[in-house]
């Protein structure tokens, strides 16, 4: 069985912010709700300072703390790894928000314009944004990345890895031993973010040096 | 760290800034300050009401015997915790899906207990309310039996909420062994408190005057030392912990854990309560005692609204990435 996961290579990102945008245009994800994200940080101190991009999104973990608290049930580990919400099951006790440690899920009161004020009504897209929107999730339930399901399903890469213009992800199988992500996870010691906390995430970072 | 987020022109909160920011990571989710400011803070009601609720239950049937006193606190649990929830959750229709994973999630177990606790308390209450048709008497084995259950369930009651805090791992300010106790503690103090309000508004005497004060000052007691601990945990603990820490002392959320919570609720009452052992008439002694009370219960939902804005998630990143 597979089980997908995704390599982010730290030495590539350039922080474009292209995954982001790329999320929201195929999720028509509302204002506020960001699945894919892209944070600044520094390490090391000076003369030796470096300002990295970490691109953030949902672990996909093995032993994901937001299935364990889900009172109801909405969160489910798929056979292939991925975790994913059901919208018509979740009430929107925002638990799993809570006890996630990566921040990887949105809660969404109420679909909000993107423009307001003097720009209404809204233009087409944003149209089209809401009610694409609101065909896929509920009003007052929490959402996340779900590694592009349905792009997946018809052999694709998920959207935030086909807009990388550095092609700083890579996604496959982490069960299949000669795939592209196994490979680069072994030879250039792919680490997991917290891994104390036993999750075992799916999304593995190359180091940046 | 800051919370500052951008507003649109009716102030809905559209952006949370903080997501794209490193370091340790504010929950918003919980309490006042998330994206729907005044419905997300029912949540903090619905703790502090379940508390109160059925520590007032345990100390009404336990302590004094007094089932007006009693049924108010089995009307908090049962009404007022149970809106709170409702106001608060996104999907309120489903409510009847957090029952559904007891076996991992302490909300399922939360719930699972309140109502155990409700349907308890109002079997064993129901012949004192005028319910002469249940096949039971108060004081029978049977009702004894229901007492019990009752009595347990309400305890399970005041207990989850830390439980429910306590098993968020990258919260540090919270993943503690300390909050099931502290809750606990404040749940049957606050219940003391509701107790002799209800007493006191309902113009009757207080039974077991002398016991109820001696525990209500060893639970302020303990509630202090309680507090104490936490804090010098949090103090030795992890860099986001120390932040939780500064946000509790020195950011605005002081007003209400310093002020409010430790000043007003613990050391005022406590110095109230012991003079009104030696209050001169009996007025002035019952006025002390509500005094005492209201503040003790503006400290119980002061230190959870506290608790709950020093929620900072551990940074995602750790140096060297």
């Amino acid at each position: 069985m597979v089980r997908w996961g995704m390599v982010i290579d730290l030495k590539r990102c350039t922080g474009c912010h292209s995954c982001t945008v790329a999320c929201k245009v195929e999720h028509h994800t509302p204002p506020g709700v960001f699945w894919a994200k892209v944070v600044r940080i520094e390490s090391g101190k000076y003369p030796t300072v470096i300002r990295q991009a970490v691109p953030l999104l949902c672990m996909h973990c093995r032993e994901p703390e937001c299935e364990k608290v889900c009172p109801t049930g909405a969160t489910k580990k798929q056979p292939d790894g991925r975790v994913t919400v059901d919208s018509e099951e979740c009430v929107g006790c925002r638990y799993c928000a809570v006890a996630c440690p990566y921040g990887a899920r949105c809660f969404t009161s109420d679909w909000k314009d993107y423009f307001t004020g003097d720009t209404k009504p809204s233009s087409p897209y944003a149209e089209y944004s809401k009610r694409k929107w609101l065909e896929e999730s509920d009003k007052g339930v929490v959402s996340k990345c779900d590694f592009c399901e349905e792009r997946v399903a018809q052999g694709k890469q998920p959207a935030c890895v086909n807009a990388c213009p550095c092609e700083a992800r890579t996604f496959g199988d982490l069960d299949d031993s000669e795939s592209e992500v196994s490979q680069l996870i072994k030879k250039r010691r792919g680490m997991q973010l917290h891994p104390e906390y036993g999750t075992d995430a799916c999304v593995y970072y190359l180091p940046a040096r | 760290m800051s919370q500052s987020s951008s507003s649109d022109q009716s102030g809905t909160c559209v952006l949370q800034q903080e997501d794209f920011k490193p370091g340790a990571r504010t929950q918003m989710e919980w309490g006042f300050g998330g994206r729907r400011r005044w419905r997300d803070g029912a949540l903090l009601m619905a703790l502090f009401l379940g508390g109160i609720g059925a520590g007032q239950f345990v100390v009404s049937t336990w302590l004094i015997d007094s089932v007006t006193s009693a049924f108010v606190g089995l009307l908090v649990v049962g009404v007022g915790k149970t809106v709170a929830h409702l106001i608060y959750l996104g999907q309120p229709k489903r409510f009847y899906r957090l029952f559904l994973r007891p076996k991992t999630s302490w909300i399922s177990r939360g719930l699972i207990f309140m109502v155990v606790f409700v349907a308890f308390g109002a079997a064993y209450l129901a012949p004192d309310l005028g319910f002469d048709w249940v096949p039971w008497e108060t004081g029978s084995t049977f009702s004894d039996a229901l007492l019990v259950g009752a009595i347990l369930s309400a305890s399970l009651v005041m207990v989850y909420d830390g439980f429910v805090l306590a098993s968020c791992k990258s919260i540090t300010a919270w993943n503690t062994a300390l909050m099931p106790p502290l809750f606990f503690t404040y749940a049957v103090a606050g219940g003391t408190a509701m107790t002799y309000l209800t007493l006191i508004a309902m113009g009757s005497n207080i039974p077991n005057e002398d016991t109820l004060t001696t525990i209500d000052s060893v639970l302020l007691i303990s509630m202090f030392a309680l507090l104490v601990i936490y804090v010098l945990n949090m103090k030795t603990s992890t860099a986001t912990a120390r932040e939780s820490l500064r946000r509790l002392t020195t950011t605005k959320v002081a007003v209400a854990f310093i002020g409010v919570a430790i000043i007003a609720g613990l050391l005022v009452p406590l110095s109230l309560t012991l003079y009104h052992e030696v209050a001169t008439t009996e007025t002035i002694a019952s006025v002390l005692l509500a005094l005492s009370s209201i503040l003790e219960l503006a400290g119980d939902l002061s230190v959870r609204h506290s608790i709950l804005r020093a929620g900072l998630h551990a940074p995602v990143f750790s140096e060297g990435l």
